[in-house]
């Protein structure tokens, strides 16, 4: 193929711009900072052009690239990218190029900081990219394993005091501490992979045709009962990084913990690599299992909602409550999922992209108010509207995306999700849903008033903060502009998703 | 004398006479008064050894070992020799070239040792190891029990005495006789096994074994019962564990690292011989037995190594749980479970090898063999750290390193066996293992250094690091020409 390999250069622009980084760059911040937004740059460009030109009218996997790598084992370099990912792909690329803005002021360590997060990206890009599903394998764990040093070295702690009959324990072990939010972090997904790997192993072995690509098992019929197991290990091994219930734990207090940056990436993208996995893997490969499991995944889904959102109304710390909101937003993604339905999964994925954004949002948000007022106790900050209005005002869109208001992103995917769960087998699957909508908009009003709209603090410390200022306006204005955008404008997204879920359903329901 | 023989035994013949010159050299060293053996060891420990200055046994041992290790590239494979009972097959030239090519990495690794007995004894000190490994190599190729056991004492006795070798220190002699009293028992249990094993087949010869266990006779399941155990003495399997960590947290580090290899390869090897190779069907009998040693092995290693504060006792428990992963592989009884099993062996080797190295430098420079010592050290030594890293990850299986696809292969071989509840333990113990790596991880990379002047790392010992992350990084990259190595050694086993 004479065209440009379009993809590869996407994935791995980042890594270059890493090598940049470590060899060329040493000791000078600046042109670390700039190297890093060139090679997000890139990435952006080649995601939103492979965006426009995926051919919509063709739909299923376009932009093939192939090398076999280990000819033996059947392994290949397979890359190709269907309406889904494509859309995935997208999202990494804002979310990191808003991130390259938002760690503008790291200054310990930045070019090592710096350089894990962009080989962390290239992983993302390689698990959204991949058809070869021991390439993905690899790429996933290039995405979970820099996050422990990122959380370790540049990471905050201290925000969580132990306490309860517990207390005593949860203190040797160190709770609330950077290092153990990394470790938690790390062990929880890195147990999850476990099971991905297993499970692609057994379909490797089972399929006996020498091949790991994706799209060789999904033309076979495995054996229901190997694809029931099977199953189980993608959704609970994908569904670890997606934040199901109840093995979310690490979630709250990785996200609490990492620096700006790694909490958007990590909450933005990387839960959406479970979900996605899920989808991909889990129902693309396995459609007869999805069907069985369909009401475990549900359930579990609708648990989440709600423990989500009432967990976060119950936190004092600001990045606890976002992270919170993910477990609960991530929710509303499995339950889309769950449904079964054409629209149910275009919400899904919609919401995939939406949380991705204002969750990106909310903690480049986090940082900024963090880093200025030195606090993230909610009811000890107030009245920062009149100082920062446009951070203030960038956190109520964002908010209002949240609770799903209309004209903004999250708005759409709600709706959809909860048509779909409407016309799924199981329609009081809605109730939770609707319920965690209305807990979500307790939640971000409480804090959006609490923080910005109410009566100023008495605090002397919260005197004559300042509004964002250069890159980070670049951060927080990519964000909102992309949130309304496809608030306004749904069917950007919907459109080419919708030639990739359809034929994903049509194998499962055999509609 | 026919030539052939010779030719078919050159690496036995070359490492015996390597051993001989080596003590010889000694001798006339002592006489001459002239301490060739201390020539000009650096008597500080700042300082790194210059190489002309460093004890000139250790270099003949060195090069000694790689013209041995080219040898055994000429020797013809699939010799069978002295009425059968010695077998140079491709298996054999395997393990012999991981023999060599370890003790080698162990004798780079000790030649900037710095304690006194190295350089006054340095003759009698790689004496016992080439001796040792000529032990090894004479063990990897019995097709005779009583060879077999020969080959077995011939590599034990020397060990004790190397791990005794500082005797001197409070701790050496102690460990070399935990050591001792452990190992003559297994070998006590293996000679019983073997007297019980010779009494139903009516011979010596492992030829004869197969047509002994398809008949199934009760005394002939009991001896291949206490060969089993006796084996697990020597791999250090549970519950016969026990003597590893110490062993390990009193010798020298460079000692250690090949102690943690060589012979743990050459059990395995004896295992193989005895109970797959030619055994066919028959030996699915074994395949319960050593299916539950290896998650109890797994098991203990891992959880045990999680409370160590003391980074020789990790690597020891760590090393225990490694044994276990080789005895998945091994439990498949295929040919694929034993190719496999060789990789791991090899990617173990560079990982493990590397590790202990580096654990070498801290505590040459920290006087400390505490997980604490290595506080900050990404700070002080940003290579040494990331060697260490490099080796922990490929320790715990994270790809582009070579323990991942080590782990892989093992788990897919058992897979293909259908052994789903063993990979699936195997693989949630490889986060437990991640665990406890990490830890180490988060004390160089995470906490903040105590001292900020840098490790000073001895340039043969670098060298020795150097060509450890070579290793793993090269086999983590690009695994596919060492499967198909080991794979076509399996392959003659199952022919």
């Amino acid at each position: 193929m004479s065209r440009l390999p379009i993809l590869s250069i996407m994935t791995w622009a980042p890594v270059l711009s890493a090598l940049v980084i470590m060899f060329a760059a040493r000791h000078r911040p600046l042109l670390v900072r700039w190297t890093a937004v060139v090679g997000t740059g890139i990435s952006l460009v080649a995601s939103l052009w492979v965006y426009c030109e995926y051919d919509r009218a063709a739909a299923g996997f376009q932009f093939h690239e192939e090398l076999p790598l280990v000819p033996s084992l059947g392994i290949s370099y397979l890359l190709a990218i269907d309406g889904i990912s494509a859309l995935m792909a997208l999202l990494t690329s804002i979310i990191i190029f808003a991130g390259a803005f938002a760690s503008w002021t790291v200054k310990e360590r930045s070019q090592e900081f710096y350089a894990l997060l962009l080989i962390l990206v290239t992983g993302v890009y390689g698990v959204f990219v991949s058809l070869d599903l021991f390439i993905l394998f690899l790429f996933y764990e290039i995405a979970v394993l820099p996050m422990y040093l990122l959380i370790g070295i540049w990471g905050s702690s201290g925000h969580v005091r132990p306490q309860g009959i517990f207390g005593w324990a949860m203190g040797r072990t160190g709770v609330g501490t950077k290092e153990y939010a990394a470790m938690k972090l790390t062990l929880y997904l890195l147990f999850g992979s476990a099971f991905i790997l297993v499970g692609i192993l057994a379909l490797y072995v089972a399929a006996g045709s020498q091949t790991f690509s994706f799209l060789a098992f999904q033309s076979m019929q495995f054996d229901p009962d190997l694809q029931r197991w099977v199953f189980l290990a993608f959704y609970v091994g994908f569904g670890i990084l997606a934040g199901i219930w109840p093995l979310h734990t690490w979630s709250p207090d990785g996200h609490a913990s990492a620096p700006t940056a790694v909490s958007m990436l990590h909450a933005g993208v990387l839960m959406k690599l479970g979900a996605y996995g899920v989808v991909r893997l889990g129902m693309g490969l396995l459609p007869d299992a999805s069907v069985d499991w369909a009401w475990l995944v549900g359930t579990i889904a609708c648990i989440n909602i709600v423990y989500g959102a009432l967990s976060a109304m119950a936190q004092t710390d600001l990045k606890y409550v976002i992270a919170y909101s993910s477990v609960s937003h991530m929710g509303v993604v499995m339950l889309g999922a769950a449904t079964l339905t054409v629209d149910g999964l275009n919400g899904s994925v919609f919401q995939m992209f939406a949380h991705g954004i204002m969750t990106g949002l909310f903690f480049a948000l986090v940082g900024l108010v963090y880093e200025k007022a030195h606090s993230r106790e909610i009811f000890k900050m107030g009245g920062f509207g009149s100082m920062m209005p446009g951070i203030a005002t960038a956190f109520t869109i964002g908010g209002l995306s949240s609770l799903g208001l209309p004209a903004t992103a999250g708005f759409v995917a709600e709706l959809l999700t909860f048509l779909g769960a409407w016309s799924s087998e199981y329609q009081w699957w809605l109730f939770p849903g609707v319920i965690g909508a209305f807990l979500t908009s307790v939640y971000v009003l409480r804090v959006a008033k609490q923080i910005f709209w109410g009566p100023p603090s008495s605090d002397p410390h919260f005197e004559n903060l300042p509004d964002a200022r250069g890159t980070e306006w670049a951060a927080l204005g990519i964000l909102v502009f992309v949130l309304v955008l496809f608030g306004v404008a749904p069917s950007l997204a919907v459109n080419p998703v919708d030639t990739a879920t359809g034929p994903l359903l049509q194998r499962v329901v055999g509609e | 004398m026919n030539p052939d023989i010779l030719i078919a035994l050159a690496p036995e013949l070359a490492l015996f006479a390597l051993a001989v010159v080596v003590l010889l050299a000694g001798l006339a060293a002592r006489a001459r008064g002239s301490h060739v053996g201390r020539a000009a060891l650096s008597e500080d420990a700042g300082r790194p050894a210059k190489a002309n200055g460093a004890p000139a046994i250790g270099w003949l041992t060195l090069i000694g070992l790689a013209v041995i290790f080219g040898v055994t590239f000429l020797v013809p494979e699939g010799a069978s020799l002295l009425g059968d009972s010695f077998l140079q097959d491709s298996l054999a030239l395997f393990v012999k070239r991981l023999f060599i090519a370890s003790a080698a990495l162990s004798v780079l690794g000790s030649l900037t040792l710095q304690q006194q007995a190295f350089s006054r004894r340095s003759a009698e000190y790689h004496f016992a190891v080439i001796v040792s490994v000529l032990g090894m190599s004479i063990l990897a190729s019995a097709r005779e029990l009583i060879l077999l056991f020969v080959g077995f004492e011939l590599m034990s006795i020397p060990l004790f005495l190397l791990t005794g070798f500082l005797k001197r220190e409070a701790v050496a002699p102690e460990a070399a006789l935990k050591f001792f009293l452990v190992g003559t028992a297994s070998s006590a249990v293996i000679v019983y096994g073997m007297s019980f094993v010779y009494g139903a087949s009516g011979s010596t010869m492992l030829s004869a074994i197969p047509a002994a266990m398809a008949d199934g006779h009760p005394l002939m399941m009991l001896g291949m019962g206490l060969l089993l155990a006796g084996l697990g003495f020597k791999i250090a399997a549970f519950p016969f564990h026990m003597w590893a960590p110490d062993t390990y947290e009193a010798a020298s580090t460079p000692f250690v690292a090949w102690l943690s290899v060589a012979p743990k390869a050459a059990g395995f090897v004896a295992i193989i011989r005895l109970y797959i190779e030619g055994v066919g069907s028959a030996a699915l009998v074994w395949m319960p037995a050593v299916a539950v040693l290896a998650g109890m092995t797994m098991v203990t290693g891992n959880l045990m190594a999680i409370p160590q504060q003391n980074i020789k006792r990790l690597l020891a428990y760590s090393g225990v749980a490694h044994i276990g992963y080789m005895l998945v592989g091994l439990a498949a009884l295929s040919s694929s479970g034993v190719a496999m099993m060789l990789f791991y062996l090899v990617a173990y080797m560079f990982g493990n090898m590397g590790a202990f190295l580096v654990v070498q430098a801290v505590a040459q420079s920290e006087q400390s063999d505490g997980i604490d010592a290595y506080r900050g050290l990404a700070q002080r030594s940003p290579l040494l750290a990331l060697s260490m890293l490099i080796f922990l990850l490929s320790l715990g299986g994270i790809p582009f390193v070579a323990g991942f696809w080590a782990k892989l292969y093992v788990f897919w071989a058992a897979i293909e066996r259908g052994m789903y509840g063993l990979v699936f333990l195997g693989a949630v113990l490889t986060v437990v293992a991640l665990y406890y790596y990490l830890l180490v991880a988060r004390r160089m990379y995470i906490e903040a250094p105590p001292r900020t002047e840098p490790v000073p790392v001895p340039r043969l010992l670098g060298v020795a690091i150097l060509a450890c992350v070579v290793g793993v990084v090269g086999m983590g990259v690009y695994p596919a020409p060492w499967v198909t190595w080991a794979q076509r050694v399996a392959s003659t086993l199952f022919s």
